[in-house]
Formats: structure tokens, C-alpha cells, sequence
């Protein structure tokens, strides 16, 4: 009996010594959603249970082989008991009744982290290997996402390539974005409560520069947010070149071409415009801008010795005006010989 | 002795004349369709599969069949050719299923050693923020490409030679144990036993074949769309898995068969080893959801090869689809995994604490119990993944449910330890390990089952972190004390104590810092397969101490490995029952002989009766016959 | 050396090949069920653009051959040898058929090809594996007409037949499932 007395109190104490420490929340990053305030409370009563069965069974272990380990020259067996019914019954039906409750709690917090708002802020988020693109409802297409304080933000995730993951540890949920289209169009639903700066991170390996495919999300005031979101959506007033700057920033160009003659995983820009290019079926072209505009409409038409084709996306056709791709050769071409 | 007479020398020569051939193939039916000869990938795929039936003929695996095709009598005397020298039986096939054991058993190893070094490689990378040393020239030069795409591919083969090693070592497990301990003299098919291992041969040679065809950088789980465009590496990767899967089938037939058919008299189920009932679950999960990894591997090479749209969403496929093929196997494959090492330590502990299991049958139908509820949780690897919204309470609650037989595992563990007479040797010592560490994982699985909890760990380190947990607690230690436990067996000979001794306590300490940086950092969200951080992050020191205690790891394992070599030849001769155990196998010479059991024994009482006199639980000379004759 | 009870009786394997086989079975059926619900996934309520009448032809040969296959094997355990090799040779000849059906003409008639969308991924893989499987079988029967030729097997002792005619049952199961799945369930693809 004894020997039950002193590990049930070490038990309690390491229980408590480890859940007071696993919940309170010093593992998890700062908490910057309405999300993450449920979920954070789903693990605390996860840290609970860890350090309680955790500090059972491994109390209970080191207690019987410090304490009924074969002392020297000790001989003979063990206690001769096979089990206990009672027992066994027991440890199967409390573990049963927690297990239950567990998903009971754990599907009303996803009742609540899935909770919608009518009203909620559409954004559609365009993923492609390795970028982020916003779309606002206004029509204000941006790298980086601008979202309001404690409004629900409703994300539309879409991706053109491979599937990528929406991600925010700060928010805590996640969501994967699909390829193919409307019907594969998934959504995700935040209510940021942090005004901040924080990293959306892309949680799904799609190749390559996967750890790299990185965007910042800046939550401010219901007012900035506002004033940001008429700054936005303006049409681009500046020279060709300077916008074409801004959509090859915005629609991700910059992520495989450098400005600066180094190669990431496409040929660099720097002084393209005008010289000759070997292509990879030997021939050689004149970089003007009929050819610089189809090899951003129809990428796969003539691949540049070196390279690979399909790396491109093939979609920017639909995806930017024909001004906007004007723009962006304006921009290459002045980015001299 | 001359190498070329044996049989592995003659399947690698085959295997690389047949994939000369079967590319020839591919090019001759090239131009007999109109199309040109020459494409990469079809012609190494082509090549790859004619050249792994080549290795199976050309080691002469397949034999006994061709000539049962053309209607010959074969022997079914096994003894091996008195003429040549032991160690050959083990480099040809052989129906032994104790050297067929030992066979898995060192490949596994092998194995385990190359995905030890690819980790050791992309830890060296992950040490420091920046992209370091996979940018090394000399990368490039060997493999053709270096940097983030090199970080990917070691990863992704790191994760599934290291399962594929595990498929192994859980045939050598079953292999070399299931048939002494159920008092068989081999298993139920031994041709398809032989069968079963060498298919992993040229397998496992096409599978790291994928390192030096441009890699791949999908993860183990080679989701498509990505899948469908990384480089010909993937095409290797899957068939490779594919043909390792093929092996998993046959084995799993042959346990099952075995275990049902050739028990030894007054053996009933509830009178089997323990182990038994351990590796008869795992047969049952191997045999079924197998399949299921081998359709979908199938699917994607027929999508990269002939533009089948199964999982483009452009030309009518489901990338969805793909993930509930893939995780219906790749789920109950967990268990695949720890299932036998489960059933080692309760065929152990008994003899280290001189007590019965506690509740025999509660074990025993615990396994079946976590092979069954395993089949119907595979979704819960996709809470995030866009599947349909239905589906993710219903995995939710069948996940938690997975708790409750381990539980029980674990709680019997504990009713045994308690009051036992307690000494720890090597195996001992992995046993207690095993059970500490399985119960990290195993406590670390419910927060990811609870959806809302999952959606902020999903893909991040603290999922490394745990899988590091179950399959270290529940296979790599395991199967480290079953090798320390049978060693005797095996070789007749000792292991040096000091020296396991020293590798347990160098491994222990040093994978609980490197799982723990490894939950810590994902519950901070650092995100799985990332080739970089950012340094602001603050993840330096963490990743830089999970470094070198996966460098102490890998040092743990060197020492073992000199141990066992060693001993095996020099160690101290090992007589009789050297644990004292009351387990049929221990009451044969060692090492075992070549038929194990003279003649059948009878079973006559319970298998863990320890501290109960005069209850025997074999009779090993029931006719009281002279043994050995 | 070897023990008697080292080399089993041949009754005893004759268990152990059995059970052997059936699990093979119920593993291999895995593989079809997986195909089953990639199509009802990827295809809900359409079907591929086929030849009915063609379909209905090579589904009554196959479903034909297992009834001579059964009749094959029952004669062999009532001893009548010629029947055994006979009915083996019209199911050969009936399996030959049924490949040259689908993968030599509905291959060949169809208006997709395994690239054209969900449809042609479906009707490809659907008809390959089973058609891989019926190939493996139809080769099974040639070896077991071979050897039937060569005198083997007895009214006792013919393991090698029953198997054989249990595999090709497995695989006229499939194809009742498959049939229907291909050519019956929902509309044409347009
Ligand atoms: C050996 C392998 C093994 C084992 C045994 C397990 C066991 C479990 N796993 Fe794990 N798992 C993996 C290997 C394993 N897992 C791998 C490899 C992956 C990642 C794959 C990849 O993406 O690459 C993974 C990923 C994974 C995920 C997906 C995570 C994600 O990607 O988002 C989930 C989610 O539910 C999960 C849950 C569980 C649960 C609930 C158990 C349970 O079986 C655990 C049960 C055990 C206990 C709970 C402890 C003992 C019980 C008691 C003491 C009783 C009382 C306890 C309670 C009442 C809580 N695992
Ligand atoms: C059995 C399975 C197993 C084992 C043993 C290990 C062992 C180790 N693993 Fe692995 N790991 C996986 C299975 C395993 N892993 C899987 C499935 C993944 C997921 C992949 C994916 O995401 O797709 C993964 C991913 C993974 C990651 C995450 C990568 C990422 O997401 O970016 C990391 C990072 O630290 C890691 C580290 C390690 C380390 C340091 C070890 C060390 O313990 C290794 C120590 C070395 C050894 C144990 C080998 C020793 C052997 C010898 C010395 C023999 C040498 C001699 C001969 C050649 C005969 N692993
Ligand atoms: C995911 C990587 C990626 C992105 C994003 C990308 N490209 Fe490219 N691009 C490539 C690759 C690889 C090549 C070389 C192969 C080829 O010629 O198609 C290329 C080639 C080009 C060329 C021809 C360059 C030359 O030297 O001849 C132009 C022009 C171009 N891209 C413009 C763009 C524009 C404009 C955008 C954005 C609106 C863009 N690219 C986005 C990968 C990318
Ligand atoms: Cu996009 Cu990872
Ligand atoms: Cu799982």
C-alpha cells in the first residue's frame, strides 16, 4: 500500500509540475486571432492530459525499477500475477470517457474556429510556386496582405500550380490551397485581434524554393486599413517602367528572375533586351518585345537554353491586362542591353 | 570460394544487363509505334522494371516456380550444399527462414545507415540559418544539383529509405521469430519467403537510384500535382516503393499462414507468444492496405508517363483523391511499424522482471485491436488539405478511439514491471527506452487528432517530432533489444555488455533532446521540409543542438554495429538458456540448428507463468525420445 | 536427415495453399476496390463513351469461360481427363478472346485515348489492370493445359488446377463489378 502512496504523490507532482508548465502557453507563439484563442484553450487541456499520463506511466515505471530492482545476490522470481480484470476494465473504460469527451471539446472548438461572419472582408489569395498574390474586393491586387483589426477576414485560396498551404502560426490555422479551379477553391476564415506584422508561410512542400515562398501580413486599424485600401486599388500612376516594376513585383516575376544578372531559377533580366539568346533547340533569338511579350503569354514557346520548361506559369495571359504586360516589358527592356 | 558463384553476384549482373535490355526494349517499341526512340523516362522506367525481374531470375529466386511451370518435382530438402562455407547461404537465396531473417535483418541495417546519412547530411544543413553546405560544388559535380533541391530530395529519401528499413527490419523480426516461437521448423512458404526478401534487392537499388536521376522533392508522400513534375528521381522513387511493397504482401501471406497452420501441438492461440500475435496483426495490415500505396504509386507513374489525368485537376483528376489512397495504406503502416516492436517488449519484459504479462489476452487482442481501429483514421492526415468537410469529425473521434488499446499496452506494461525482480542488461535497458519514448509519441498523437489543435501543428516540426517518437519507441529501440535479446541465438555467441550498455546511454539522452527541440520548435511553428529559416526566427541554438544529437545517434549505432560484428566472431560462446527464459526457442542449442526443432514439442502450459513452480510451458520431449540423435 | 514431420503431409499443404491463395485474394481484390472508388470520384454519374454491344459480348465469353473452368475442374476430380483438358482449353481460348476484345479492339474503337481527361485515366486503368490479370491467368491455364497434357495431376491430387480455376473466378468477380461500372452506371461522357 505504501508503495501506492508514494507514487501517487509523485504522479500529482509531476502532473502538476508539467501541465502547469505545458499550459501555459509559454510553448505557442503569440496568439493574434480569435482562432487562436480557442484553440490555445484546446491546448491547455491537451498539456493537461500529457502531463498527466506522461507522469503516470513513467513514474510508475522508474518507481518499479529503482525500487523492485534484484538486489544482489537476491534469487527466485517475481509476484505471480497474471492480471486483473477489474483493472484492465477500468483502464480501458476512463481512457474510453476521456477519449470521448476529448473529441466532444475538440469539435465545438472547431464549431467555433469555423464560426462565420456574414459580414466578413473576401480576399482571394493567389498561390503560385513560390508567391502570394491578394486580390481585394476593390480590385487592388497586392503582395502582401492588409487586413483590418477584429474583422472576420474570409481568404479564397487559390493556386495554379501545385498545392500550397496558408499559414500563420501567429493565427494558428491552416489551410491548403488546390489547384484546379472554382470547384477546388477552398476558404479560410481569420479574425485577427493583434494589430502586427506577421509572416504568412507556405506549409505545404511545392518544390524548389518551398521555404522561401514567404509573404508579410500586416494587421492595422480599421482606419489605416481604410486609407491603405483606396491607395491600393488605384490604377498605377508612374512611368511604364515604373509600374512595370510594381506588377513584376506583385505578380511574382521577381521570385525566379533577378534584376540583377543572378540566376534563382529563371534567366536574370538584367541585359536581356537586345542581345541574342541561345534557346534550348539550338536557335537563337532576338530579345525584343514581341519576344519578351510571348514569352510571358506562351512561356513554353521557346525555352531558353539552360532552363526547363513548364517552371513558368502559363497563366499570366489571364491573369494580367495586356497593359500590364506592356508595362512589364517596358520595364525588361529598360533594364538595358 | 569464388564470388561469383554466388547468388547476389549473379542477380546485380542480371539486374544490370536486364535494365540495358528492358531500355532497349522501350526504344525498339518506340519506333514500332512512330515515335522516337530516345525519351528519358520511359526508357529508365522501362529499363528499371525489366531489370529488377532480371535480378529476381539471375539470383535464382524464382527457380522452383519455373519448374513447377514445366511440371518438375523440386526438393523440398533445405539443407545447404555441405561444400561451400556457412556465410555463402546468406549472400544466396536460401529457404531457411532463420537465414532469411538474418537476411532482411542486415539489409535493414544497411538501410538504416543510408538514411542515416542523408539525415546526418541535411542536419548538417539545417545546424545554421542560410543555405550552407548543400551548395557545395562538389554536389553538383555528383549529382548534377545542389542547394534547396538537394535539401528536398535527402529529406524525402531520408524519410522513406528509413521506412523501408523498418519494412525490413519488421520481416527480420517476424522472420527469424514467428516460426521458433510457435515451434515451427520454417514458415508455411519458404520459396515465397525467399521471394519476399530479394524482391527488396533491386528495390532498394532503384529506390537510391532516384538520388543520381535528379532526385525528388515531394516528401515521402509524393503528393501530386508536385509529384507529376519533379525530376525522372520520382519515377525511382515509386517503383522502388512499389516493388518494397510487393515484399510486405508476400511476407504478410506467409505470417499469416504460418501462424495459422503450423503451431506446434496443444499451442492454442491464447498459449502463443506473445510476438506471434504481434507480427499476425501486422501481417493482416501488411497484407491488405499494401495495395492501397501500390495503386496510387501506380496511378502517378501512368499519369507521368502517358498523361492519364487521375490527379490533375486540369484534365479531370483529383489531387484529393491521391491523399486517401496514399494515407489508407500509409496510416495502418504506422502500426505496421510499431506493432512488432510492441510485441517485442512484452515478450521481453516477463524475463527481465521475472513476472507473467500482465493480462495476456488484453495484449494480445489490444494488437488486433489497433490493426482494426488503424484501417479507419487515415484521414486525419488531412484535416487541413481541402478534403470534404464531413469527413473530419468522424476520423476525429475514430483517431482518439487508437488511444485506448495503447493504453492498454501500456498500463500492462506497468502491471508488469510492478513487484517484479528487476535487472537490466542491454535489451532491458532498450525495452525500458522504448516504452518512454513510445509514450512521448503516443501522448504527442491527441493534440494532433483534435482537428482544431492539428490545424496549427499540421506540417509543422512538432509532427516530426512525434513520429521521431512512435517509430523510435516503437521499432528502432525495440527491434535494438530484440537484436541484443537474440543475439546468442543467432550466433552463439556474447555481445559485450559495456559496449551496449554504452550504446544505450549515448542513444537514450541523445534522441530525447533531439525530438524535444523537434516538438518544441513545431509548436512554435517551424514548419516541416524547409531547406532554410530565417534566422530572426530564433530557431538557431534548438536546431543546432538537434544536430549533434542526431550525430550522437548515428555514433550510438557505429558502436553497436562494431559490437555485434565483433562478437559475432570473437565474443564469448554463449551456452544454453542464457536468459533463462521459458520461451521454446531457448531450450535449443545455440545457435539454433538447422532444422530448429528435432522433433515437435507440446505445449503444456501458459507462455509467462514466471514465479509459479513447477509449470513448464513446453515439453520438449514429449515422446521422451533421446533429443538430437 | 529430414524428419518426417519436417515435409508436410500433402493434405496438410494442400491447407496451407489454400488458405495461401484466398488471402492472396482478398489482397489483390484491394487493388480493384481502389480503382472502384477512383472511379466513382472521379466520374460521379458518367460513364466513358463505349461500344455497348462489344462490352455485353466480352462479358458473356468471360463469365462463359468460368463456367467451363468449374467444369474443368470437376471433371478432374472425377477422373475424366479428357473433360478436365477440354473444358481448360475453351476457358483459354474464352480468356484469349475476352483480351482481344478490350485491349485489341475497344482500345483500338475508342473515341479517347488514356491522356483525354477523367474518362480515358478511368476506362485505361480500369480495363489495363484487369486485363494484366486476366493475361496472368490465361498463362496459368496454358501452363496447367501443358502440364494436364504432360499426365499431371490426378482426380486426388491437382492443387495447381484448383487454384488456377479459384484465380480466374477472382478475376470474372472483378469483371461483374467492372462491367457495370464501365458501361452501364450513369451517362456518357460527351
Ligand atoms: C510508428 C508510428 C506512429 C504511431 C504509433 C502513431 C500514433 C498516433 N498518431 Fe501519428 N504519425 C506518424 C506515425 C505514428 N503515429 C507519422 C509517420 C506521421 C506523419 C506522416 C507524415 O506526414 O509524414 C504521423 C502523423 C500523425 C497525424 C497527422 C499530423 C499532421 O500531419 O497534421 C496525426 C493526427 O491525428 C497523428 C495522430 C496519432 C495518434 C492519435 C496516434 C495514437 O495511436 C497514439 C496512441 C497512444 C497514446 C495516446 C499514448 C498511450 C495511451 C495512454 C497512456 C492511454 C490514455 C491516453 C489518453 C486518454 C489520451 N499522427
Ligand atoms: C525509422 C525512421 C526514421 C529514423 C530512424 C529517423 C532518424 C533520424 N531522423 Fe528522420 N524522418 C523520418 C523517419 C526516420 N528518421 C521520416 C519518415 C521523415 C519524414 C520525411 C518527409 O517529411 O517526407 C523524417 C524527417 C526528418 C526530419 C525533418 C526534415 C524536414 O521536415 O525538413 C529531420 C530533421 O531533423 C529528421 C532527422 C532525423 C535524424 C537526425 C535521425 C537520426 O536518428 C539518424 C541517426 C542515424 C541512424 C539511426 C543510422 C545509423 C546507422 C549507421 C551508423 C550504420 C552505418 C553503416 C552502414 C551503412 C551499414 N528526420
Ligand atoms: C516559377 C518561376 C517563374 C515565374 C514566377 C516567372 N517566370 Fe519567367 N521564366 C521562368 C523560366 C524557368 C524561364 C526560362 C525558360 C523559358 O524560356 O521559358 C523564364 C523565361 C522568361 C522570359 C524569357 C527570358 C529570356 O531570357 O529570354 C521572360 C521575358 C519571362 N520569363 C518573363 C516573366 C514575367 C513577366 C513573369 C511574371 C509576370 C515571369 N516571367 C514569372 C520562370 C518563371
Ligand atoms: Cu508553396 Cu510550399
Ligand atoms: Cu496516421
Amino acid at each position: 500500500m505504501l508503495h501506492f502512496v508514494i507514487v501517487a504523490v509523485l504522479v500529482a507532482l509531476s502532473t502538476f509540475g508539467l501541465g502547469s508548465y505545458f499550459a501555459s502557453g509559454a510553448l505557442l507563439p503569440e496568439a493574434a486571432s480569435q482562432q487562436s484563442l480557442v484553440i490555445d484553450w484546446l491546448f491547455g487541456v491537451h498539456g493537461w492530459l500529457v502531463a498527466f499520463f506522461f507522469s503516470l506511466i513513467v513514474v510508475f515505471l522508474l518507481y518499479s525499477v529503482i525500487v523492485f530492482r534484484r538486489r544482489p545476490g537476491e534469487q527466485g522470481d517475481g509476484a505471480y500475477i497474471t492480471g486483473n480484470h477489474q483493472l484492465e476494465i477500468i483502464w480501458t473504460l476512463i481512457p474510453l470517457a476521456i477519449v470521448l469527451w476529448l473529441a466532444v471539446i475538440g469539435a465545438s472548438t472547431l464549431a467555433d474556429v469555423e464560426r462565420r461572419d456574414p459580414n466578413a472582408l473576401v480576399v482571394d489569395v493567389y498561390a503560385a510556386q513560390w508567391s502570394w498574390t491578394f486580390e481585394y474586393e476593390n480590385g487592388a491586387i497586392t503582395t502582401d496582405l492588409v487586413l483590418p483589426v477584429n474583422q472576420q477576414v474570409l481568404l479564397r485560396l487559390h493556386s495554379n500550380d501545385v498545392i500550397h498551404s496558408f499559414y500563420v502560426p501567429q493565427f494558428r490555422v491552416k489551410q491548403d490551397v488546390l489547384p484546379g479551379g472554382p470547384e477546388f477553391t477552398r476558404e479560410l476564415r481569420i479574425t485577427p485581434t493583434q494589430e502586427g506584422e506577421f509572416k504568412i508561410q507556405c506549409a505545404e512542400l511545392c518544390g524548389q524554393l518551398h521555404y522561401d515562398m514567404l509573404a508579410d501580413v500586416m494587421v492595422v486599424s480599421e482606419a489605416e486599413y481604410l486609407v491603405w485600401l483606396d491607395q491600393a486599388a488605384g490604377d498605377c500612376e508612374g512611368t511604364d517602367e515604373q509600374c512595370g516594376q510594381r506588377w513584376a513585383n506583385q505578380f511574382g516575376c521577381l521570385a525566379c528572375h533577378s534584376l540583377d544578372g543572378s540566376v534563382i531559377l529563371a534567366p536574370s533580366w538584367l541585359g536581356i533586351a537586345g542581345s541574342e539568346e541561345e534557346l534550348t533547340d539550338g536557335s537563337t533569338v532576338l530579345v525584343d518585345a514581341e519576344y519578351l511579350h510571348r514569352s510571358i503569354v506562351d512561356p513554353n514557346a521557346q525555352i531558353v537554353a539552360g532552363f526547363q520548361p513548364n517552371i513558368m506559369p502559363q497563366d499570366f495571359e489571364e491573369r494580367m491586362t495586356e497593359e500590364q504586360i506592356q508595362q512589364v516589358i517596358a520595364f525588361i527592356l529598360s533594364l538595358g542591353e | 570460394m569464388n564470388l561469383l558463384s554466388l547468388g547476389l553476384v549473379h542477380g546485380l549482373i542480371a539486374q544490370i544487363a536486364g535494365t540495358i535490355f528492358g531500355m532497349a526494349l522501350v526504344m525498339f517499341f518506340r519506333v514500332v509505334a512512330g515515335l522516337p526512340a530516345w525519351e528519358r523516362e520511359p526508357v529508365f522506367v522501362g529499363g528499371a522494371i525489366v531489370g529488377a525481374i532480371a535480378f529476381m531470375i539471375g539470383v535464382g529466386a524464382l527457380n522452383d516456380w519455373f519448374k513447377w511451370a514445366r511440371g518438375e518435382k523440386t526438393s523440398d530438402d533445405i539443407s545447404p550444399d555441405p561444400d561451400k562455407p556457412n556465410w555463402t547461404r546468406f549472400f544466396s537465396v536460401d529457404y531457411d527462414h532463420k537465414v532469411i531473417g538474418i537476411q532482411y535483418g542486415v539489409t535493414s541495417v544497411l538501410l538504416l545507415g543510408f538514411g542515416g546519412i542523408f539525415a546526418m547530411l541535411f542536419r548538417l544543413e539545417l545546424a545554421e540559418a542560410g543555405i550552407t553546405i548543400l551548395n557545395s560544388d562538389i554536389f553538383e559535380l555528383i549529382l548534377g544539383y545542389s542547394g534547396p533541391h538537394l535539401y528536398n530530395s535527402l529529406m524525402s529519401l531520408h524519410g522513406i529509405v528509413m521506412i523501408a528499413s523498418i519494412l525490413l527490419g519488421v520481416g527480420a523480426m517476424s522472420n527469424y521469430l514467428v516460426p521458433m516461437l510457435i515451434g515451427a521448423n520454417d514458415m508455411a512458404f519458404p520459396r515465397l519467403n525467399a521471394f519476399a526478401f530479394w524482391i527488396n534487392v533491386p528495390g532498394a537499388i532503384i529506390l537510391l537510384s532516384s538520388l543520381f536521376l535528379g532526385g525528388f522533392d515531394t516528401g515521402w508522400v509524393g503528393y501530386p500535382p508536385l509529384s507529376l513534375r519533379a525530376p525522372l528521381g520520382m519515377q525511382m522513387f515509386l517503383l522502388g516503393v512499389y516493388i518494397v511493397g510487393l515484399s510486405s504482401i508476400s511476407g504478410a501471406i506467409n505470417v499469416i499462414v504460418t501462424v495459422f497452420r503450423l503451431r506446434a501441438p496443444g499451442m492454442t492461440m491464447m498459449r502463443m507468444p506473445i510476438f506471434a500475435w504481434a507480427a499476425l496483426a501486422t501481417a493482416f495490415i501488411q497484407l491488405t492496405a499494401t495495395q492501397l500505396i501500390g495503386l496510387s504509386f501506380q496511378l502517378t507513374m501512368l499519369e507521368r508517363l502517358l498523361g492519364m489525368g487521375f490527379f490533375t485537376p486540369d484534365v479531370g483528376g483529383d489531387p484529393i483523391l491521391y491523399q486517401h489512397l496514399f494515407w489508407f495504406y500509409s496510416h495502418p503502416a504506422v502500426y505496421v511499424f510499431i506493432l512488432p516492436g510492441l510485441g517485442v517488449i512484452s515478450e521481453l519484459l516477463p524475463v527481465f522482471t521475472r513476472k507473467p504479462l500482465f493480462g495476456y489476452r488484453w495484449v494480445a487482442y489490444s494488437s488486433m485491436g489497433i490493426a482494426l481501429v488503424g484501417f479507419f483514421v487515415w484521414a486525419h492526415h488531412m484535416f487541413s488539405s481541402g478534403m470534404s468537410p464531413y469527413l473530419r469529425i468522424p476520423f476525429m473521434y475514430a483517431t482518439l478511439l487508437v488511444a485506448i488499446p495503447t493504453g492498454v499496452k501500456f498500463f500492462s506494461w506497468v502491471g508488469t514491471l510492478w513487484r517484479g525482480k528487476i535487472t537490466t542488461p542491454t535489451p532491458m535497458l532498450f525495452v525500458l527506452g522504448s516504452i518512454v519514448i513510445f509514450l512521448m509519441g503516443g501522448v504527442t498523437g491527441p493534440p494532433l487528432g483534435t482537428i482544431a489543435t492539428d490545424l496549427h501543428l499540421h506540417d509543422t516540426w512538432y509532427v516530426v517530432g512525434h513520429f521521431h517518437d512512435t517509430m523510435f519507441g516503437g521499432y528502432v529501440f525495440p527491434f535494438f533489444a530484440a537484436i541484443y535479446y537474440w543475439f546468442p541465438k543467432m550466433t552463439g555467441r556474447k555481445y559485450d555488455e559495456r559496449l551496449g550498455k554504452l550504446h544505450f546511454w549515448l542513444m537514450f539522452p541523445a534522441f530525447m533532446v533531439m525530438t524535444l527541440g523537434q516538438i518544441f520548435l513545431g509548436m512554435l511553428g517551424m514548419r516541416r521540409r524547409v531547406a532554410d529559416y530565417d534566422p530572426a526566427l530564433g530557431f538557431d541554438p534548438t536546431q543546432l543542438l538537434i544536430t549533434i544529437a542526431g550525430f550522437a545517434i548515428f555514433i550510438s549505432v557505429i558502436i553497436a554495429l562494431y559490437n555485434l560484428i565483433r562478437s559475432a566472431r570473437k565474443g564469448e560462446v554463449a551456452v544454453g538458456n542464457v536468459w533463462n527464459s521459458r520461451s521454446p526457442e531457448w531450450q535449443i542449442p545455440n545457435p539454433a540448428p538447422l532444422h530448429n526443432y528435432a522433433h515437435p514439442f507440446h505445449v503444456v502450459g501458459q507462455p509467462y507463468d514466471y514465479g509459479l513452480q513447477d509449470a513448464p510451458y513446453v515439453d520438449m520431449d514429449p515422446a521422451g525420445t533421446p533429443a538430437h540423435s | 536427415m529430414a524428419d518426417h514431420h519436417m515435409t508436410a503431409s500433402y493434405k496438410e499443404r494442400l491447407a496451407r495453399n489454400r488458405m495461401g491463395l484466398w488471402l492472396f485474394i482478398i489482397s489483390d481484390a484491394f487493388v480493384f476496390i481502389g480503382l472502384f472508388v477512383a472511379r466513382v470520384v472521379l466520374l460521379p454519374g458518367q460513364r466513358p463513351h463505349l461500344e455497348q454491344g462489344l462490352g455485353l459480348v466480352v462479358t458473356t465469353m468471360l463469365l462463359v469461360s468460368s463456367f467451363f473452368m468449374n467444369r474443368a475442374e470437376t471433371e478432374l476430380a472425377h477422373g475424366n481427363r479428357a473433360g478436365f483438358m477440354r473444358g481448360t482449353l475453351i476457358t483459354l481460348v474464352l480468356g484469349t478472346i475476352f483480351l482481344i476484345g478490350v485491349v485489341g479492339i475497344e482500345w483500338q474503337i475508342a473515341p479517347f485515348g488514356p491522356a483525354d481527361g477523367a474518362q480515358g485515366a478511368i476506362f485505361y486503368a480500369m480495363t489495363g489492370f484487369h486485363a494484366f490479370h486476366v493475361l496472368t491467368g490465361v498463362i496459368f491455364l496454358a501452363i496447367v493445359w501443358n502440364n494436364g497434357r504432360k499426365g499431371h495431376y490426378s482426380a486426388e491430387e491437382h492443387w495447381a488446377v484448383e487454384a488456377c480455376a479459384v484465380y480466374w473466378h477472382f478475376i470474372d468477380v472483378v469483371w461483374i463489378f467492372f462491367y457495370p461500372a464501365l458501361y452501364l452506371m450513369g451517362t456518357p461522357v460527351l
